[in-house]
Order: structure tokens, then sequence, then C-alpha cells
């Protein structure tokens, strides 16, 4: 188990900056995602901690000790890659095996360890079995194994579910959460998929182009999001942004003119999340263009004076067809005012449909 | 509609009628198929057909072609009859059973037509040195014709040492180009490419002149670094290919498994290409064993003759050619090269299809 330290980590390919002045603590135990688009950074920060890469400049501290010139092998971590990684002339037992054998673990001693292991992500009947005849989710297990087996301070996870299916992946999602509660192992996960971090981890940190967005909990992300960017990356359907004007006390958009709470100048992006957008006969006008059942609710496209939203409204079937007139209306306490150049969220600040009838 | 109406049968009997047609076509062109590929494979398979039956047949003095022709006689209705089986019986054991009966009869009928004419006399360089003494009743003016053990031997160290040293230095700098970045390696890579297409054969007078000089003429060890040496360009660059299908994810898995460098090299990508190295490794085999121009050029005495040259001098030394004696060496020449194809076949195979089965 280890506190980990990233002190203005940066890692620089040539002229390219991977990952630029990246300062982030991870406590003893806990779980992190690192969530980003690829091309972010995010498994190059993951290959840093796992020692295979070396900052460019930085610190990187593990229980308050400087790694940085510590080799891939004296640093004790698992790692999980996107593909698994297994050793493909080895059979799972020797794969599980693999990291003891540098370690000098006796043989009797080892073998107990890797059916330990084995039973742990349930692959113990698997142990004869050679890697390509196991399916995607019982190698996923095996990789998993085969990190666990050596008690590693850190686990790293990069990407490990965007192999598997849709069932599958739900199944490992819960297993790898289970596996990280039991162990305490210290836990970096690396992923582009937002259901990923917001479901396994305690903390997520969104990076973008090199750098850290924001870092928060999944809540924090969803409803407090720093930046134009989180509010975007985070939340499927994605929110609602529209571009407008503050000015004297109110926002306009187009044609409309909404209340503004708080104070803003100049440009902004307006965002509501499509959930918040609710079909009520007292709000205000809007045409039905489309309409996409999702099973438990259903996305309607509007078409409003303030521009195209997407409501998202609960039960599958709706009383709407395309080509209706709806009216809808938000709450202001959920809306979300970013301001346009720099693309940071103005805190505090709301927008109001003007109340009608 | 009339699409329709082309489509839609009117029944069974016309699902009938297409199954009949799509088996007949099917039918034929396997038929064709297996024809256009027994034609073309003649021209190949005959000279050797050939040389196997002059080995066992031809007597000292000439060769009569009658054997030939009466085993010809055996062989092409044997070849014909396999092909129909594998063309109408697709059941195993039954298939197995018909070839055994074809090659049974095929025996029988050999022995029946050309069996009194079958002899070993010609293989008797195999336990006698010194077969033109023999043959001319008395020793050669210069010295004696040495043994075919010797020609072997000269040969299978040259073949085996040059597939040592290709194999290391091959695999070692494949890996370095795959994996390293360094400056010049477009270069390299490039350099690996034209040195292949550049002909070995220019560089005979400028080899012999380096090898005057370094004092390595006339041994073998000489004929050793030229050979690997024009083999190494291409071989690189068949294992740098092999490396590069290799993915990093399992090495930098090893490394953080707590392996170092080399042990990961060792234990876990070196395995992935095993059947590059394969491959590779027959090839030089094969190139240091049938190697020819410069063996010729390079080796003059007597004790350091290799395989080609013994069955060149020969063919050259005997006054008027026995062919049977030189079609005998020749089978024995070929048989080893023959052996590690077969045994070799399925991962070379593999390795011509471009790439590793995971």
């Amino acid at each position: 188990m280890a506190r980990i330290e990233l002190r203005h980590i940066t890692k620089r390919w040539g002229a390219v900056v991977a990952v630029a002045d990246m300062n982030l603590v991870i406590e003893d135990g806990e779980f992190v995602a690192i969530l980003g688009p690829s091309g972010c950074g995010k498994s190059t920060t993951l290959f840093m901690l796992a020692g295979i890469y070396m900052p460019t400049a930085g610190d990187l501290l593990f229980d308050g000790a400087r790694v940085n010139e510590v080799e891939a092998k004296d640093r004790n971590v698992g790692i999980v890659f996107q593909s698994y990684a297994l050793y493909p002339h080895m059979s799972v037992r020797r794969n599980i095996a693999f990291p003891l054998r540098f370690k000098g673990v006796p043989r009797h001693q080892a073998e107990r360890m890797v059916e330990e292991a084995a039973r742990m992500v349930r692959v113990e009947e698997l142990l004869d079995r050679m890697p390509a005849q196991l399916s995607g989710g019982q190698q996923q297990r095996v990789a998993l194994a085969r990190a666990l087996v050596k008690k590693p301070q850190l686990l790293l996870l990069d990407e490990p579910l965007s192999n598997l299916d849709a069932a599958l992946r739900l199944t490992m999602r819960s297993e790898i959460k289970r596996l990280q509660r039991e162990t305490g192992i210290t836990t970096v996960l690396v992923t582009h998929d937002q259901i990923e971090a917001t479901t396994m981890a305690d903390r997520i940190v969104v990076m973008r182009s090199g750098r850290i967005e924001q870092i928060g909990t999944a809540e924090d992300l969803y409803r407090r999001p720093d930046s134009l960017f989180v509010a975007s990356f985070i939340g499927a359907p994605p929110i609602n942004l529209l571009a407008g004007e503050a000015r004297g006390g109110a926002l306009h958009i187009g044609e409309a003119q909404l209340a503004l709470r708080g104070e803003a100048r100049g440009p902004v992006f307006l965002g509501v999340r499509p959930e918040a957008v609710v079909l009520d006969s007292t709000g205000h006008p809007a045409l039905v263009e489309d309409i996409e059942p999702m099973g438990r609710e259903t996305l309607v496209l509007l078409s409003t004076p303030l521009g195209a939203l997407r409501a998202l409204v609960g039960g599958a079937a709706i009383p709407h067809r395309p080509g209706d007139r709806v009216a809808f209306s938000f709450p202001p306490e959920e809306t979300l005012l970013f301001d346009r150049a720099s693309e940071r969220r103005l805190a505090d600040v709301h927008a109001a449909l003007a109340s009608r009838g | 509609m009339a699409v329709e109406a082309l489509v839609t049968p009117s029944g069974a009997e016309r699902w009938n009628a297409l199954a009949v047609r799509a088996r007949r076509r099917r039918l034929l062109t396997d038929s064709l198929l297996v024809g256009f590929l027994v034609v073309v494979s003649l021209p190949i398979i005959l000279p050797y057909f050939w040389m196997l039956t002059i080995s066992v047949s031809a007597k000292t003095g000439g060769v009569e072609s009658v054997v030939l022709w009466r085993a010809c006689a055996v062989l092409v209705p044997a070849v014909v009859a396999f092909g129909l089986l594998r063309l109408f019986v697709e059941e195993t054991r039954r298939l197995v059973l018909g070839a055994l009966a074809i090659a049974a009869i095929a025996v029988a009928a050999v022995i029946l037509l050309v069996g009194s004419d079958l002899h070993l006399q010609n293989y008797r360089f195999l336990w006698n040195p010194d077969i033109v003494a023999e043959i001319r009743g008395k020793a050669t003016a210069e010295a004696q014709f040495p043994s075919v053990w010797i020609a072997f031997r000269n040969s299978l160290a040259l073949a085996v040492t040059q597939t040592v040293l290709v194999l290391t230095v091959s695999t070692l700098a494949g890996y370095y180009l795959s994996r390293f970045q360094f400056p010049g390696r477009a270069g390299f890579l490039q350099g690996l490419l034209v040195l292949h297409a550049f002909p070995a054969m220019t560089l005979v007078i400028p080899i012999f002149l380096l090898m005057y000089w370094s004092g390595l003429l006339d041994t073998i060890t000489g004929v050793i670094l030229v050979i690997a040496t024009l083999e190494l360009p291409f071989s690189i660059f068949i294992m740098k290919g092999f490396f590069d299908a290799v993915p990093w994810d399992i090495e930098m898995s090893a490394m953080t498994d707590g392996a170092s460098r080399r042990q990961a090299f060792f234990r876990v990508v070196l395995p992935q290409v095993r059947v590059g190295m394969l491959a590779v490794g027959v090839f030089a085999f094969i190139k240091g064993w049938e190697e020819y121009v410069f063996v010729r050029t390079l080796l003059f005495e007597k004790q350091n003759w290799v395989m080609s040259l013994y069955i060149f001098w020969v063919s050259e030394d005997i006054m008027g050619v026995d062919y049977g004696i030189v079609a005998a060496v020749a089978v024995f020449y070929i048989l080893p090269s023959l052996l590690l194809y077969v045994f070799c076949q399925k991962f070379l195979v593999q390795m011509t299809l471009g790439g590793i089965k995971g």
C-alpha cells in the first residue's frame, strides 16, 4: 500500500508535451480514475507511475520517497493492460507465477500464492490452459491475478474493460471494485469511459491535453463542473450548451432573454443537463423535432427560441410525436454558466426563464 | 418483379436443380484446378524423379531411358489415381486406405516392371572413399579423391555455423531495429533492402581479394563469414518484421513484473518470434548447404571440399561421366535439406502467410 504523490510532473516527447505540470496526491488505499479523451496524457501518466516512462521534470513520490529513477521491475507495481498482455507461450499458471520468479519466492510458496490469486479472481479451473484458449473476460481475470499475486503497493489499470462486451463489463466492474476493497491496494484506473470512472472510482481526475481539468467525486464533476470541457465530457446524453451574451443583468440567447441571478458579463455559455429540461404545459413553446426512446427514458429533441435542446423524459412511451407543439422549462438552480473566453464556470451564477402564465 | 421471378424457385424441384448445378460446377472447377497444378508441377517433379531413377538403375558406361519410361508408366497413373481419390473421397479413413492401396499397387508394379534393373552400386561412394581410382583402375595423378564424408562434414560445418551466426546476429539486430530509435535508423533499414537487391555475384572478385589479404582464402571460416554476411540483410529484415508484430504491452508487462529488459527479451519476446527464427534458420542452413559460387571461388584444397564441390568434381573428374554415380551423389546431397523442409514445412508456411498466429 502506498500514498502516491505527483509534484509538477511533466513528460515531453521532443517538442510534444504529453503531461504538463501535473500535481496529484493519491491517498493510501484510494481508488482513483484518470478520465479523458484519447491523447490527453492519461496513459503516459500511468506508465510514469509504473516506471516504464521517466518524467522529464518533477518529482514522483511513493510514501514520501522519490522514485523517479527507480526501475519498473523494482517498484512493485501491478499493471493490467488494455490488451491484457498475457504471455502467449505460457499457461495461465505460469503467467500468474511469472512475477514471483523474480522475487525469489520459494516454489511451494509461489504455488500457493498463484492458487490464492486465481481463486480471488475465480480462474482456479483455468490454471492449465493457454491464454489463447480463454475468452476475453477470462483473460482479463488472469491479468488481474498476475497483477495482484505479488501483492503490489500500487495497482494500475489501463482501460481494463474496453475490450469486453457490455454484459461482461458490468460484472468485471463490480469484480474489480470488490477486489480493490478487499485488498485495499491503492489503485489508479485510466479510462476514456465516464461510466467506468464514475462507477468504480472514489475520486476522478479529468485530464485534457496533458493537464488536469478537475479532480472530484462523480457528483462534483456532474453537478459542479469547473470548466466547459468537464461539463460536456461528463454526462450522457451530453449537456445542452447555448451560446449567449450577458449584459445588463440579463442573458441574451438569440432573440430570447433570460433573467440572470448573480454577476456575469460578456459572452457566456448556458449549460442545462437534458434531464433538467422539463416538458410541461406552463413553460415556453417548443417544437418536437425527433424522439429517441432509450428504454427507461426517452430523449426528446426540441426546437426552441433558445435553439436546439435535448430533453430527457422519464418513461419509454411519451404522449408526443415529432411535429407536436409542446412547452418546456428548466429550474434556474439546475443551470450552469460558463465564461466563453476562459471556458471556466461562473460560480453561483444561474439563469431563469421568464415565468409565463 | 423480374428479379423476384429469377430468385424464387418454384418449389423443391427447382432447389434440387440448383443444388445439382452448383455441385457439378464445383466438381468441374476442382478438377480443372487439380489438372492445372499437376501439369505445371510436372517439369519440377520429373527431373528429380529421373535423378532418383538413374541413381538406382544406371550402370557404369551409360544411361538407358527404358527404366525411366517404365517407372513413369507406373508413376503417372498412380498420381492420377491419387488425384481422383482426393476429388471424390472426403472421409479421412477411406482416403488413407485408398492412398495406401494405390501405393501398394504402384510398388508392386515397379518391382514387376523394373525390379531386375534396380541396384545400389551407384551409392558405393558412401563406403568406398576413392571411387575415381576404382573406376579408372588406378589413383589419379594428383593425390586421391577425398571421401564423401569429408565433404559432408565440411558442408555440415559450413551450414550449421553460418545458421548459428545468422540467427544470432539477425535476432539481436532485428530486435534493436524494431524497438529502438537511433540516428540513421531509416537509412539503415533502406540500406538492408538495397543490399538485398544487390547481386552477390558482382562481389566475387573483391571478396576473393579480401579473403586473400586477410589470410582466410581456402578456409571454411572465410566462406562462412562471406555467406553469413551476404545472408544477413534479408534475415535481419525478416526478424525485424517478426519483432514488430510482438506487442509492446507484454514487454512492458514483463518489466513491471520484475524482469530486467534482458530477461524480458529472453523469456517473453523471444518465444513470440520462434517461428521467424525457425524460418530464418532453415533458409540460412539451406543457403549454406547449397552454396556453390563462393566455395568454388574461395576453396581449393581437397580437404576443404564441400558437397557442391564434391558433386562438381565427381562429374568432372571421371573420364566419360558416370551419370549413375553423379545422380546418386545428388540424391545424397539433397536428402538433408529435404528432411529439413519436411520437418519445418508447417512453420515455413506460416511465415510466408506473413504472421504469427496468437
